[in-house]
């Protein structure tokens, strides 16, 4: 309860940010005369939202397997060819310089010639899912395994110990951090390659949704699959931060500190 | 009998062809047992360079290193090592960074409890035990991360330039604590500074490193008792010390 009032006392700003925004749109609408089919009011969307609750609600399950199947394979190859690289000096000149040129290739490009491959199910949608967090991932989990101070690695080697007590003792918990920043980029990107990917060629999921009821001239309904979008985003990128906190609460703790 | 240490010809070129850079030596230094050498020199000189080829942590050009006569071709596991950025990790305890040391080293932490009390408690930080590294101030770090390096009762503890980033009122207070440790426990110390009154007042012996490539201009045995208090430090003969130093040191131009 003292926790609750502490975070309304410090969010009450963002709070009334919210419902004045909120407020303005619904009001705006007829103030302005902006007809229904350019943009509907906050009340209209969650009313025909609430019409085809029972769509949206299958549809945000169908989007997110998607997203979490390919956030989840992204991240164990992420981490994976991450660690890899960092301690071969072979995968280091080959592998890397590739995966650093493939990063400025706008991935989601590649989402028409997967659907073309491998049909409208649900493996062209993970495999999209994957590509777009996979170099995020692996490109922070590179760099956060090969920042280990100066010092450490000398203090380690003085003590004689195995690689791999090293690894676990030192290399992995100083790696979390840097790791974590790739884990929380590709959670924002993973619904973004989903939705891409339903939009190019799928049968149901919420970007399907989104494309067809668009389609259909009704922005209303498509406003609400869109929060259903922000609100799998926000959850995704909540659990990641979540396990942010409950693996590295040193890390935190540090960065309030030094603010 | 032969020395503790034996430094021989020992040499350091990091680079090749144009980007050649000579670090260090040639230089042949011995190190009696129990005996605090300072390394003294100039920043760039290589004295932390030497510090790591004696451990074994940094190949050498040429030349050897030598402990009780067995030739260091790899890093030496009996040492504890202090750099002037401490080797505390954030995500454990000043206890918990202790008994790092000890874990990597596959010792049994329930043999040592005693121990890290006692050797906390000697420092000051025994009320600190369970708090974080970034929870302490500069010097209580340095304490703590001197007690890491202490905990397994190193025959050799290696200092590049612990006090490097304290201030003069904590780096005075440490120096105090090391040299109370030190005499109690007897290791061997090599001591790199760049403090000329930091070395005069620890050592047994101070090198003096030339500006670079780092070679030994001469060796200064420091014949003083201890411990070196306040009123050793007021006395003329550790002035005279300091002074002579000083003077070498000008005449190569670095103060």
């Amino acid at each position: 309860m003292k926790k609750f009032i502490k975070w309304i006392a410090s969010g009450w700003m963002l709070i009334l940010f919210f419902v004045g925004f909120f407020l303005f749109w619904e009001y705006s609408i007829p103030l302005f005369d902006i007809p229904r089919y350019i943009l509907p009011s906050p009340s209209e969307i969650v009313l025909k939202g609430s019409a085809d609750l029972d769509k949206l609600v299958y549809y945000t399950g169908v989007t997110a397997l998607e997203t979490v199947l390919g956030y989840i394979i992204a991240l164990i190859l992420g981490v994976g060819f991450g660690i890899a690289i960092s301690f071969s000096s072979i995968l280091r000149r080959t592998l890397y310089p590739f995966f650093v040129s493939i990063e400025m290739t706008p991935k989601i490009a590649f989402a028409p010639l997967f659907i073309s491959w491998f049909g409208f199910g649900l493996m062209p949608k993970v495999i999209i899912v994957v590509l777009v967090c996979f170099f995020p991932i692996v490109l922070n989990a590179i760099l956060a395994f090969n920042s280990l101070s100066n010092e450490l690695t000398l203090f380690y080697q003085s003590t004689g110990a195995s690689r791999l007590k090293t690894f676990f003792s030192i290399r992995l918990p100083a790696a979390l951090p840097q790791c974590f920043v790739g884990f929380k980029y590709a959670a924002i990107n993973a619904t973004v390659g989903a939705t891409i990917a339903e939009f190019i060629g799928s049968d149901k999921g919420l970007g399907f949704y989104i494309s067809i009821v668009t389609g259909n001239m009704r922005p209303d309904l498509a406003f609400a699959g869109i929060f259903f979008l922000t609100v799998l985003g926000l959850t995704i990128f909540g659990f990641v931060t979540m396990m942010e906190k409950i693996l590295i609460p040193w890390h935190i703790s540090m960065k309030r500190i030094n603010r | 009998m032969k020395n503790f240490i034996e430094v021989t010809e020992l040499k350091k070129v990091f680079g090749n062809g144009e980007d050649e850079v000579h670090a260090f030596g040639p230089a042949t230094i011995n190190i009696n047992s129990g005996e605090f050498v300072s390394v003294l020199g100039p920043s760039g000189c290589g004295k932390s360079t030497l510090m790591l080829m004696v451990a074994g942590l940094l190949d050498s050009t040429s030349g050897k290193v030598e402990f009780e006569n067995k030739v260091v071709n790899g890093p030496k596991t009996d040492i504890g090592i202090m750099f002037q950025d401490n080797t505390l990790v954030p995500w454990r305890t000043v206890r918990g960074n202790i008994e790092l040391q000890l874990e990597l080293r596959g010792l049994n932490l329930k043999d040592y409890q005693e121990k890290i009390n006692n050797i906390l408690k000697s420092v000051n930080l025994d009320d600190f035990a369970d708090r974080f590294p970034n929870e302490l101030s500069g010097g209580m770090q340095q304490r703590a991360a001197f007690c890491q390096a202490m905990i397994h009762d190193p025959k050799i503890i290696l200092l590049d330039e612990p006090l490097g980033k304290l201030d003069a009122m904590t780096r005075e207070k440490i120096r105090a604590d090391f040299q109370k440790l030190w005499m109690v426990k007897k290791p061997t110390v090599i001591f790199v500074t760049h403090s000329i009154e930091e070395a005069v007042q620890l050592s047994n012996r101070v090198i003096l490193i030339t500006p670079r490539p780092g070679k030994i201009d001469r060796e200064i045995k420091i014949d003083l008792p201890y411990p070196r208090d306040l009123q050793i430090k007021r006395s003329a003969k550790f002035t005279e010390y300091v002074n002579s130093i000083q003077e070498v040191f000008h005449k190569y131009g670095v103060i």
